[in-house]
């Protein structure tokens, strides 16, 4: 795939690398990369990438623009708040780079539709903020044998690494397992605007290597990044033999959709309870239901069910004793992840049969009170 | 025996914001107990009743994965406790 005049105007200064050169920019130009959530990581990635002259770029993302969005994820401006992200984003690329072509993908990944996406692409970059797509995509990749740089970012910190199917261990093997809502979200936890715009760009740089073959992936090192401490740290992870998926015998050979919240992952002895169940157990309740509200300070105040006890989960250890031992309290969070560890530790400290509310306070918003504000 | 604790941020909430502990252990498992006096409910994050590293959670001695608690930790070594992130 030769390159224009224009082009090789454009692209001079990779011309002028011999790492790179003209055989190095043809590559890019005859390359297929898909981004996957046009946020923060994705946002840097994808504008990279097209500058690059990454010659096919997919930009995939179900949301729209929102003005808190913009506090990092520098794809969009104030212009665009409220159009979906994939064609504001590919309005956005093929401004930057009216050489290459932009597919935008307004869809949601899902095991029914993951591998008609990604079989149209030779590179997957995963910025998404959600772990069950993680593996998902994960899974997609590992089985259509496509290298895949993932990140991921929480308030000061980030990690990245790259996955080469055959060459190295997948995200499950660093990662065999884990649910959304064990760890806050961007949302929940906050993040540096500009952490995302560092693993981002190193996930630009990942892919350009390997497109180009040049200079050494991270394949089996995990590299994290502490922008308090400004520190990076590597770590060696190898490939599981009894990992679900690139395992000697993986018992996940096609991509499938994340199971329902983890009920049986709850230590015997925590009750569950649906924002239904909860509802009804206060209105025959008459106040009597203690209810502990585990998440920060910020998102209590944001909006909070009445009569709840407010003790962060960082703090659970130290004011254990303000919850009475016999009085089966509910535990609440956003999403039901942080309570549910929240249950657990009461129950090790003596706390006879403590309630989880599972789904959280989006699924109280969305079953029983639309009005609670969640933040 | 001495080694530095390096603590995921999602867990910082445990160890009032610090990123590095100075414990003593000669094993994962001491370290992680020694952790555990002076942050209660730190370990239960990491780790489960059966005494599993958690599957969303990575231990590494220095730059190696600890897949066991009974992996060695020597004086001066760097403990870090990884987890898994899920913002983009």
């Amino acid at each position: 795939m030769s390159l224009s005049s224009s082009e090789r105007a454009r692209y001079q200064r990779h011309l002028a690398l011999a790492e790179i050169g003209v055989p190095g920019q043809e590559k890019l130009k005859a390359a297929r990369v898909l981004v996957v959530g046009a946020g923060g990581l994705g946002s840097p990635a994808a504008l990279y990438l097209a500058a690059a002259g990454c010659g096919t770029l997919g930009l995939l993302d179900c949301d729209r623009v929102e003005l808190s969005n913009l506090q990092r994820q520098v794809l969009f401006d104030s212009g665009v708040i409220a159009k979906p992200k994939a064609e504001a984003g590919r309005e956005r690329l093929a401004s930057l780079n009216p050489e290459i072509r932009v597919v935008a993908h307004a869809l949601e990944l899902k095991a029914a539709n993951v591998r008609a996406v990604l079989e149209n692409y030779d590179l997957v970059i995963d910025g998404t903020d959600r772990l069950s797509t993680r593996y998902l995509i994960n899974d997609a990749c590992v089985l259509l044998g496509l290298p895949l740089v993932s990140a991921a970012i929480h308030r000061f910190e980030g990690q990245v690494m790259t996955y080469v199917p055959g060459r190295g261990p997948c995200y499950r093997c660093l990662f065999p397992q884990a649910a959304d809502g064990m760890v806050a979200n961007c949302a929940e936890a906050g993040v540096l605007g500009v952490l995302p715009g560092v693993l981002g760009t190193l996930q630009a740089t990942e892919a350009i290597k390997l497109i180009t073959g040049t200079g050494e992936p991270l394949v089996g090192r995990l590299l994290t990044y502490d922008a308090l401490e400004m520190r990076f740290d590597e770590f060696r992870v190898a490939r599981r033999r009894d990992c679900a998926v690139c395992g000697d015998n993986p018992t996940i050979t096609e991509p499938r959709d994340p199971a329902p919240p983890p009920r049986a992952a709850a230590a015997p002895g925590v009750r569950r309870l649906s924002a239904a169940e909860l509802a009804a157990l206060l209105r025959e309740g008459s106040g009597a239901t203690t209810l502990v509200d585990v998440r920060e300070d910020y998102e209590f105040d944001a909006g909070h069910l009445e009569g709840s006890v407010h003790i962060p989960l960082g703090e659970l250890p130290e004011r254990i004793g303000e919850i009475a031992p016999g009085s089966a309290p509910v535990f609440i969070c956003r999403s039901g992840g942080r309570s549910l560890a929240a249950c657990e530790f009461a129950l090790r400290a003596g706390i006879a049969s403590p309630a989880n509310l599972d789904g959280g306070l989006q699924a109280w918003a969305s079953e029983v009170d639309p009005e609670l504000t969640v933040a | 025996m001495s080694c530095t604790v390096r603590i995921a941020s999602p867990l910082r909430s445990y160890t009032a914001g610090a990123a590095t502990l100075s414990l003593g252990g000669e094993t994962l498992a001491e370290v992680l107990s020694a952790l555990e006096q002076r942050c209660p409910g730190i370990r239960f994050r990491m780790i489960d009743e059966h005494d599993r590293i958690r599957p969303h959670m990575r231990l590494f001695v220095n730059n190696d994965e600890a897949r066991e608690l009974a992996a060695t930790v020597r004086d001066g070594d760097t403990v870090h406790v990884i987890c898994a992130l899920s913002g983009g």
